[in-house]
């Protein structure tokens, strides 16, 4: 809807000082839009694209040589320019297709999932690109994403958006501040069991009153358990749940990884296998720090 | 302006993909030649019906290739459409300032482009056949004007389809369905005295026919101006109605 490919139902939206509903066309020449699905002509070549693209947002053919120099170097593609995009890879087709939304030095640019489906290794380097784009554009980048990971890694203010709606915003670091302090996970089985949930929901009441315990969040087979020290509490856990009876397959002390932010906020897990059980969209914005 | 620069390059963009294919290409070209010949050498005894007079059935049948040429070559600008979908590249086209009719306008141009080629090739060949065109390379140019009317018309409607359809093997279904019965229910390949009453009726309401009879009296007879306003009335029409449709269906069902 902010790049202009939806109408809002009602409401407004600003985009770059533009109006969504009432000027689509100066949103559209102020962003950048990189969808999830790369959209690049694999029948022409690399500059091909992007030169088609210069022409759609007005450039003349000097600026658009030069830029595509200029962005071929971003993007590491440099020698590739005139290939056929059908010989590139899949990481070098997802670089194109980022550069694209470039060719006019956009304000703003909306990245959709830009790593889904790719190997760690080709997700690092997308990643790389992005940091690089955003020290070096002087660009808003939009990232939407549900790899946390992803979040944590590159944004610089972050919303978490469930149900279509933000339920929380800040910067990763406020958001696992939040939480306060460790979490303490205990599992008692590796697949959902009615024991297990019986040992979820008696080892929750049995916490629950503890004075270390701030918070707690159930999964199918986990519990988390938000403590203040993480190394003091895990223990002194043990020591109470054993008094009770409860036998702990395994506990882990983590520091609060955004993972435990999304569970706190939304009371569930990710599960992207399983074709995303609830709707949920993360939206990570980073604003370039120049 | 920014409409004209972006059906250019959409034009071109399309255009040189296509050219990148040389087997289309050369079976393009190389397919209407063949049915000029295949089709001749079948019906060649038809020649020696009475209603066609001292015209050989090549002759008849020439202005026939070109306009199933025609229909052939533009049912089909719809597939790279559907491909641009499939590909993501039109929503990432939709959100860039590019001047929404150009997307559909800049396919069909290039279609235009393709036909024109092959149309003229098959004048040449058949000349080389032996066809005689009475109104010369005028006739020829006017010709050529009507089979674009008839093109640009089917090529917006096949693109409309895609959009409507958005899958291939409906649409394919659909062209299928339409391509060559239009092309029988005209006088394309038999004399119009020698159709049954109501297909020689029918053809009355197919746009096909009026390219074939616009075309095949500019090359047999001469300038028959009666015939030939209906024949350019008529395809202009088809060709606004088939844009409008296009149009249409690209405002609701891609924006």
């Amino acid at each position: 809807m902010l790049n202009t490919l939806l109408r809002p139902t009602s409401g407004t939206a600003m985009v770059a000082g533009f109006d969504v509903s009432t000027s689509p066309a100066d949103v559209r020449r102020n962003i950048g839009y990189v969808a999830q699905d790369v959209g690049v002509d694999e029948h022409a070549t690399g500059r091909e694209n992007l030169t088609l693209y210069g022409h759609f947002y007005r450039l003349d053919n000097k600026t658009i040589k030069q830029r595509i120099k200029e962005i071929f170097e971003l993007v590491d593609l440099t020698g590739y320019e005139d290939k056929m995009v059908s010989s590139y890879s899949g990481g070098m087709r997802k670089r194109l297709d980022i550069a694209m939304g470039l060719i006019h030095q956009p304000k703003i640019i909306f990245l959709d999932e830009p790593t889904v489906g790719l190997d760690p290794q080709t997700r690092a380097r997308i990643w790389d690109y992005i940091r690089k784009l955003a020290k070096s554009m002087n660009v808003t980048i939009f990232l939407t994403t549900h790899y946390m990971e992803e979040a944590d890694q590159l944004a610089d203010r972050l919303a978490i958006i469930d149900m279509g709606k933000i339920i929380t915003s800040g910067t990763p670091e406020e958001l696992k501040r939040s939480i306060g302090g460790d979490v303490v996970t205990l599992s008692p089985c590796a697949v959902k069991t009615a024991e297990c949930q019986e040992f979820l929901q008696r080892t929750k009441s049995v916490l629950s009153n503890k004075p270390f315990v701030v918070g707690m969040q159930e999964t199918d087979t986990t519990l988390a358990v938000y403590v203040q020290n993480g190394e003091s509490a895990a223990p002194n856990i043990m020591r109470i749940l054993a008094s009770e009876g409860i036998e702990v397959q395994t506990l882990s002390v983590s520091r609060p990884s955004l993972d435990d932010v999304f569970l706190k906020y939304t009371g569930r897990n990710i599960r992207p296998q399983e074709g995303a059980p609830t709707t949920y969209t993360e939206v990570a914005r980073r604003r370039s720090r120049r | 302006m920014d409409m004209l620069s972006d059906v250019y390059y959409q034009t071109m963009r399309d255009l040189r993909s296509r050219f990148r294919m040389p087997v289309w290409i050369f079976l393009s070209l190389f397919q209407p030649i063949v049915w000029l010949l295949l089709f001749t050498q079948i019906f060649q005894s038809l020649s020696q019906l009475p209603q066609l007079g001292t015209v050989s059935y090549l002759q008849f049948f020439a202005p026939g290739v070109v306009v199933m040429t025609v229909i052939f070559g533009s049912a089909w600008a719809g597939m790279g459409m559907l491909q641009d979908i499939d590909m993501g590249i039109l929503s990432k086209m939709l959100a860039t300032p590019v001047t929404r009719p150009s997307i559909i306008i800049g396919r069909v141009i290039s279609a235009m482009v393709m036909l024109v080629i092959q149309a003229l090739l098959i004048f040449i060949i058949a000349v080389i056949m032996g066809v005689k065109i009475t109104t010369g390379v005028p006739g020829v140019l006017l010709s050529i004007v009507i089979i674009s009317l008839l093109g640009l018309g089917l090529a917006a409607l096949s693109n409309g389809l895609a959009l409507l359809l958005r899958r291939q093997e409906p649409l394919i279904a659909v062209i299928n369905f339409i391509a060559l019965p239009s092309v029988f229910l005209s006088s394309a390949m038999m004399p119009a005295q020698l159709l049954p009453a109501w297909l020689n009726t029918l053809r009355h309401f197919n746009p096909v026919d009026y390219a074939v009879v616009g075309v095949r009296n500019l090359i047999l007879q001469g300038y028959v101006w009666s015939d030939l306003r209906t024949c350019l009335l008529v395809l202009l029409a088809w060709a606004a109605a088939g844009i409008t449709f296009g149009a249409l269906m690209f405002r609701y069902k891609a924006e």
